[in-house]
């Protein structure tokens, strides 16, 4: 077997176990970024989408990462995911230090220790609900824990959808399977980037809640991007971005808070 | 470790897209019918007519025929009749039976000739049920004595005859009347392969075929338990020099090569047609691959998001490359039967008269079909599944940079395969490094490897072009032309991959016409200033003529110079050259063959004229001499006489004299050719020569004109065979033209949408798809003409100068290309513009 899946089996059978309340945790980082540095371009077009960033993000926690667009927030993202690379600094998933993983390595990583939740285009068109949620774990030529796979569709309320495609759900539903999928293999860490983004704020909020309750209820780490201050109130912790640099952040906000800080930032 | 999730997802792909799924594995299944079709059609050939030979020679244990000194390309000498007494009285043998097949014309009741079906005027001898012959007796009795006669089933049938009638029949001795006393047919069937056959007992074929009471071969069958190497022994014993007595397993043997001769050409032919079709279709489903990974890039980005590794990726695009392959492999051995029984019936519409066909499957065959289905899709999808397994995850959220990673710079590495591909092409064609066959792969592979170059470097071309031929149609046309237009420009990669299979058809097509028209500039040269004649006399039976043909035109005071040529085989340095005979005085009436030392007038029997390649091979001078040995065994000194620069009639020349001399072979002229004499009018001389070969249904006389018509139709039909082969690769072009198209339209939902949304109608946008295809179609067939003209030139420079001289290209096909590409485009736009219009405005704005 490999010493990823094996990895992922281990890692299954300790999140099986009874999960500890979130609040008696000693706060580890579950990801995060050192003196990370993200250069598109040169010369005069060049543009620094992140300069020098050191942040971390706690295990059990959802935290959200606010800026205006061109802040930097979803490049930030997309390299603590290990999708994207850096110009110079590093990111780490756990005790992994991304840049030192192969591109197998880093695939690995992807499937079993992260989740993702996109804005738009979260599934494969040709494949069913069932087969979206199961996807990572096939891929590792696993089945995944079925009584875990049940308990997140029950929660998710998917149950009468698991055989439908995706053009036959709606917006919301589609979304509620990415975030289904997303917890199906209890990665390490879950990544959203503005996973309500195309969505009506009633179904938006279902999906925030949910996430919420996979959080306290689970213990799972989620990292949030997002410009939506509603959204982000449902986090444990808002980090603000711009221009490419952390420039505050707030726990356990309020709607209010988020976006008083907001105009701190000038956004 | 992870199969059965590329396996599941490639089944997916392969069900959601049904559509395209079913034009690839069609158009696959169309390549893979064409391969195994060859195959098929040439393996059935085969075994059809070795069993035919067998069966033909199956009762023959031993023959005794003339010895060869050489090997030749003529016929074998006839042998003595008479050697078959001396055969009498040798234990063990049972039947002795000589055989002569000569030409004999079967004519109607109103005595005119009976026509073929596609085979010659035959007459042989024939002793009856129980002779060695693979040969049935139909109806009635076997002939005997020279008032009795039968003739093939076929024939009899076609013309009404039956047996009790009186028969006419022409030989070279004149016409003869005899009784039909029965009908035969070559084993089961009821003819000869479409020959029309008269057959008599032996003594008369001597006589009235007018052999000079020599036969063909003697066929000896041995009696039950009779030694057969004792009897080959005794009897070659009592032969007399420059004959042999072989056994029937080489006479099988010979038999079954010169099957497999005929066969290979034939397949071969068939299978380089089915190649390029193959190759076309790889092309299509390459370029087909190639557009839907750019369409999937954020499905396959979100698989390698969600942790595919870029291997499972580029596996599961192989593995719907591979059940396309499977799916056409497995439809194309049906469709490969289909193809081989529809030629076999295409070509007896046409007169080939093949005898009925089993259909005979080869191993190889399965494993051509496999290789072609299954080896050709995979190919083809080599570099997309590549392209899509670089393809990064972040592209999920970010398509553009998944875009970047789909293009590459492909410019110098286009010009590089297009010039290893031409320098392939000239090294096959010029320096012809070892054999045929060896050369003709190396010009191949050259001119297949110029194809992928020239496609490739296409993309490059494709904007500067197709913006030239877009600007009439913008002007003409103007927001759906000027649409049109840049929609072509804009993806020049696009434009270049889905033209490029139609640039290969017609690439071919224009190859073949610059080809064929100067195979015709070339004859038109030689009969305008080498060939003076007014009369050219052929045999369309392959048998040549008699010499009482060319003696009867000589006679006639309307001509003024009358010449058959003859043909033997002669052995120089222990090489065997094909030698001419002519009557040299009036040769040089005749031709012009670029005389460059001696004289032809007066050419002695011991002189020879000689072509300017094989004095410059030998290094002889006109005086020089050369040593010939016959096939009769004689041998010649000769001198040279002179020395000629024109290969038309090849490249030795002896006076007819000379030949008799030393020839055993009966007389035969391959044909003949005439000069009018000062002061007679055409029509005179065409009244006196029709009136000296009315006694010889088979010349077939021609006038100077009426020749080069007959040898340009000759050409047109080559040109327009090869067309009908590559119509096939065309088709299957336009479909993909087609196929991308609709592809396209689809990939522009949302902008088709939008155009709609700000007014644009129905008609506009079917025109601007329309126009797009004929853009695309038309530059195809711009780059296709000029690579094809190219390819024609050089290939019409390599054939040698007897063949063709000079180069010729014809403007008419040119204008015809471009007409059809014009069709082609609208035809190809059929459904992608029905598909556009159909669309749902709001649905179309709200795609992603």
């Amino acid at each position: 077997m490999l010493p990823g899946a094996m990895f992922g089996r281990l890692f299954a059978m300790t999140a099986a176990m009874p999960s500890p309340a979130p609040a008696s945790t000693a706060p580890t980082a579950a990801a995060g970024a050192v003196n990370a540095s993200k250069i598109y371009g040169t010369g005069d077009a060049e543009v620094k989408a992140l300069d020098d960033v050191t942040v971390s993000f706690e295990t059990g926690k959802f935290t959200a990462i606010m800026g205006p667009s061109g802040s930097g927030k979803s490049t930030l993202l997309h390299c603590l995911a290990g999708l994207d690379t850096l110009t110079s600094g590093a990111t780490y998933i756990g005790d992994k230090y991304l840049a030192k993983l192969s591109d197998k390595d880093l695939t690995e990583l992807r499937r079993t220790d992260i989740g993702f939740v996109f804005q738009a285009f979260n599934l494969i068109p040709t494949l069913t609900a069932e087969e979206n949620i199961k996807l990572p774990m096939m891929l590792g030529g696993e089945t995944g824990d079925t009584a875990w796979i049940d308990q997140v569709v029950t929660a998710v309320k998917l149950q009468g959808r698991l055989q439908h495609r995706p053009s036959e759900l709606s917006g919301g539903q589609q979304q509620r399977v990415a975030v289904a999928r997303a917890l199906a293999s209890r990665p390490k860490i879950i990544f959203a980037d503005e996973p309500t983004g195309n969505l009506d704020s009633e179904t938006g909020a279902e999906i925030l809640d949910f996430m919420r309750r996979a959080v306290r209820e689970f213990g799972q780490t989620i990292v949030m991007v997002t410009h939506d201050p509603g959204a982000a109130s449902y986090a444990d912790r808002v980090v603000f971005v711009g221009d490419g640099k952390i420039v505050g952040e707030l726990n356990n906000p309020t709607a209010d808070q988020i976006i008083d800080q907001m105009k701190q930032h000038g956004s | 470790m992870s199969f059965s999730s590329t396996a599941l997802l490639a089944r997916k792909s392969i069900r959601a897209r049904l559509g395209r799924t079913i034009s690839i594995a069609l158009m696959m299944t169309a390549g893979v019918s064409f391969v195994v079709g060859s195959f098929v059609l040439a393996d059935s050939l085969r075994a059809t007519f070795t069993g035919l030979f067998d069966e033909l020679v199956s009762e023959v244990d031993l023959e005794v025929r003339a010895a060869e000194v050489f090997d030749g390309d003529s016929n074998r000498d006839p042998i003595d009749a008479t050697i078959a007494d001396g055969l009498q009285g040798i234990e063990g043998i049972e039947i002795i039976e000589p055989s002569l097949a000569r030409f004999a014309q079967l004519l109607d009741q109103d005595g005119d000739v009976v026509a073929t079906t596609g085979g010659p005027a035959l007459g042989f001898s024939y002793i009856g049920e129980g002779g060695l012959q693979g040969v049935t007796l139909k109806d009635g009795r076997a002939p005997s004595g020279a008032d009795e006669v039968v003739v093939d089933k076929a024939s009899a049938d076609r013309v009404g005859y039956s047996v009790g009638d009186t028969v006419n029949y022409l030989t070279d001795t004149g016409t003869h009347s005899a009784t039909l006393v029965g009908t035969i047919g070559a084993a089961d069937s009821d003819g000869f392969l479409g020959a029309s056959v008269v057959a008599v007992d032996i003594p008369t074929a001597i006589e009235k075929f007018g052999s000079g009471g020599k036969v063909d071969a003697i066929d000896i069958g041995l009696a039950d338990g009779a030694d057969a190497t004792a009897v080959q022994t005794a009897i070659e014993n009592v032969l007399p020099p420059r004959t042999e007595v072989v056994t029937g397993e080489v006479l099988a043997a010979e038999g079954q090569s010169e099957v497999d001769g005929f066969i290979s050409v034939f397949g071969t032919g068939l299978l380089i047609f089915a190649f390029i079709t193959t190759f076309i279709v790889a092309f299509i489903i390459n370029n087909i691959f190639q557009i839907t990974i750019g369409q999937r890039l954020r499905e396959l980005a979100l698989l390698r998001a969600v942790g595919a590794s870029a291997k499972q990726v580029r596996r599961m695009i192989v593995a719907e490359a591979f059940v396309l392959g499977l799916i056409a492999t497995a439809l194309g051995i049906l469709g490969g039967i289909g193809v081989s029984r529809f030629i076999v019936w295409a070509f007896n519409q046409a007169g080939a008269g093949f005898p009925d066909t089993s259909t005979v499957l080869e191993p190889r065959t399965f494993v051509a079909a496999a290789v072609v289905g299954i080896g050709v899709t995979m190919l083809s999808v080599f570099v997309p599944a590549r392209r899509a397994s670089t393809i990064p995850p972040v592209a999920a959220m970010r398509p553009e940079l998944g875009f970047d990673a789909l293009k590459k710079q492909q410019l110098i590495i286009g010009a590089v395969v297009t010039a290893v591909g031409s320098l392939l092409l000239i090294i096959g064609l010029f320096v012809q490094p070892g054999s045929a066959a060896l050369w003709a792969t190396v010009a191949g592979l050259g001119a297949l490897t110029l194809f992928l170059g020239v496609a490739s470097v296409s993309s490059t071309i494709a904007p500067p072009v197709t913006r030239a031929i877009g600007w009439p149609i913008a002007k003409l046309f103007k927001v759906p032309g000027v649409l049109a237009r840049d929609n072509v420009v804009r993806a020049p990669r696009r434009t270049s991959s889905s033209a490029s299979a139609l640039m290969i058809g017609v690439a071919l097509v224009s190859a073949s016409a610059v080809f064929a028209s100067s195979l015709r500039a070339t004859i038109t040269d030689v009969l305008d200033n080498a060939i003076t004649a007014d009369y050219i006399v052929t045999d369309p039976n392959f048998f040549g003529l008699s010499p009482a043909v060319a003696e009867g035109l000589d006679a006639l005071p309307e001509l003024d110079a009358v010449t058959p040529i003859r043909q033997a085989s002669g052995q120089v340095d222990g090489e065997s050259k094909s030698i001419g005979a002519i009557n040299p005085d009036a040769f040089d009436k005749l031709v012009d063959p670029d005389l460059q030392d001696g004289a032809i007038a007066g050419l002695g029997p011991n002189e020879v004229l000689i072509h300017s390649d094989p004095a410059n091979d030998l290094d002889k001078q006109v005086g020089d001499t050369i040593d010939i040995v016959w096939q009769s065994g004689a041998q010649s000194t000769l001198t040279v006489a002179g020395i000629y620069g024109d290969a038309t009639f090849g490249n030795w020349l002896i006076s007819l004299d000379t030949l008799d001399a030393v020839s055993d072979a009966p007389a035969r002229d391959l044909f003949i050719i005439a000069k009018l004499a000062d002061g007679v009018t055409a029509a005179e001389g065409d009244a006196a020569v029709a009136a000296a070969t009315a006694e010889f249904p088979q010349a077939n006389v021609q006038t100077n004109a009426e020749f080069r018509k007959s040898q340009e139709d000759q050409i047109n039909q080559l040109l327009l065979t090869i067309t009908i082969l590559l119509l096939m690769s065309i088709i299957i072009a336009v479909l993909g033209i087609a196929i991308t198209l609709a592809l396209g339209v689809f990939e522009r939902t949302r902008e088709i949408g939008l155009l709609r949304a700000v007014g644009m109608n129905r008609r506009q946008l079917r025109r601007s798809v329309r126009w797009e295809a004929v853009i695309v179609s038309s530059f195809g067939a711009v780059v296709g003409i000029v690579l094809g003209t190219f390819l024609g030139v050089i290939a019409s420079l390599a054939v040698p100068d007897d063949v063709i001289s000079k180069l010729a290209f014809n403007p008419v096909i040119i204008v015809v290309v471009m007409v059809f590409a014009v069709v082609a485009g609208l035809a190809a736009s059929l459904y992608p513009s029905f598909k556009a219009s159909n669309m749902d405005v709001l649905e179309a704005i709200a795609t992603e």
